[in-house]
């Protein structure tokens, strides 16, 4: 992990130096131990900010959305698809992207280990390949990376970007045999009560705070539906039924598009698994149209195009 | 649209999609009785109907 | 609750359906009376919003049709 520090710091460095770029996109480290931000790197003597560690689990693309200058910026698995998504969105254009490749190892779940020592405040983290080791003022903590991967990162399939102008390390194996969708399978399992139960306890912590549309790199539109007032087709309080709408038609308008990189659950500041929505919408699309999104520019999504055999079994 | 509706606990025989051309009166009214036979079958929807204000 | 009747917003395209039914009721055949039709312009008009919107307004059921 520090050797792709390094490396990216290194890289961000020459491309700036070169004029390659004008902006270098990339993570620092946050304030917080744990809450990486994203950096916006404009002078090569800035480069040395730049980190990388499992804690950055924010999307990136949401920097690219309708930029015009050159860009460098840091791709993992997810990140890479969602950059994908955005150039056949033509939200930006490949030309305009350096993209720096970083064989993902997955991002650490931060309420997770917030859980395991208990909520005492945590003031440094260190990590190597296997182990995440925390320290707080009365304690000092040894815990297995593995088990601390966010839920997201544990069924990654792309851990490698999907496009990249170079790597700073040689691509890692991606896992093979998941089986991502266990858990929608069983909701699926329920019968109808059960699953709107099951769901609107999940959302009853729902405060509004729109954290999960504001961290997804799909949400760009210039008017978002829960802004829109004539007509208004979701009310702002906190009501169970306007939060469902919500959470439906967020979820809705990812379809075909999310890139199931876990921005949405790692911002929620109540912690909702708010991606229980979306996979389904993943797993669906994925059986109907043969369509994971983000890894082909050539290709249009499922949604926006028309085939004689699309799947049609719901109509009458 | 219908599987995450079903998905989240909707029940699947609430919405419905079809092809109908304006010359087919008759697949109309087919599908205008299976339709609504299925939906009284279901009951009165319980959920995600917004409740109106009580502070008025 | 034998006699309750649910109520079903349509959305009918105009081309489509809503000819359907205009025909259906040119020609006297019968069918129940829980419709409530909105003729659209095609029902490719018809978003997730306006079927989430029809729900929350107490819809018991909703039937697309183009």
């Amino acid at each position: 992990m520090i050797d792709y520090t390094e490396k990216i710091r290194e890289t961000a460095r020459r491309l700036l130096e070169k004029g390659e770029v004008e902006v270098f996109i990339g993570y620092r480290k946050g304030s917080v131990p744990m809450m990486n931000e994203p950096a916006l790197i404009r002078s090569p003597e800035e480069a040395n900010q730049l980190h990388w560690d499992s804690n950055c689990g924010l999307n990136l693309c949401n920097y690219l959305t309708k930029r015009t200058e050159k860009i460098g910026i840091i791709a993992n698995g997810c990140n890479s698809r969602n950059m994908v998504t955005h150039i056949v969105e033509n939200q930006i254009r490949r030309e305009q992207l350096y993209v720096v490749g970083i064989p993902c190892k997955g991002m650490i779940d931060h309420r997770a280990v917030r859980r395991a020592v208990n909520h005492r405040e945590i003031l440094d983290i260190r990590e190597d390949d296997e182990t995440l080791t925390v320290r707080g003022t009365d304690f000092d903590e040894s815990l297995g990376k593995r088990d601390f991967l966010q839920s997201n990162c544990r069924i990654c399939a792309h851990h490698n970007p999907v496009i990249y102008d170079e790597m700073v390390a040689e691509p890692i194996e991606e896992n093979g045999g998941v089986e991502p969708y266990k858990d929608v399978e069983k909701i699926e399992q329920m019968t109808p009560q059960r699953k709107w139960g099951f769901f609107t306890r999940m959302i009853s912590h729902c405060i509004r705070c729109y954290a999960c549309r504001n961290a997804c790199p799909l949400c760009y539109c210039p008017t978002c539906f829960t802004d829109e007032s004539r007509p208004q087709w979701v009310g702002k309080s906190s009501d169970p039924t306007d939060t469902m709408t919500f959470h439906i038609l967020r979820a809705y308008h990812c379809a075909g598009r999310c890139t199931d990189c876990g921005a949405c659950e790692r911002v929620c500041p109540v912690g909702i698994s708010m991606r229980q929505f979306t996979k389904k919408l993943n797993k669906d699309v994925q059986e109907f149209f043969s369509w994971e999104a983000g890894l082909d520019l050539q290709q249009r999504p499922p949604l926006d195009v028309y085939r004689p055999d699309d799947y049609n079994d719901f109509i009458k | 649209m219908k599987g995450l509706l079903e998905h989240i606990g909707i029940e699947s025989g609430r919405l419905h999609f079809s092809w109908v051309s304006s010359a087919e009166a008759t697949k109309f009214v087919e599908v205008a009785q299976s339709i609504a036979a299925e939906v009284k079958a279901l009951g009165p929807a319980k959920y995600l109907i917004k409740k109106r204000a009580e502070v008025a | 609750m034998n006699d309750w009747q649910p109520i079903i917003t349509t959305f009918l395209c105009h081309w489509c359906s809503y000819g359907a039914a205009d025909l259906a009721g040119v020609s006297r055949l019968q069918y129940p009376p829980n419709f409530r039709i909105i003729r659209v312009p095609c029902s490719g008009r018809v978003s997730p919003k306006f079927i989430l919107a029809a729900f929350r307004h107490g819809s018991d059921g909703i039937w697309v049709s183009g």
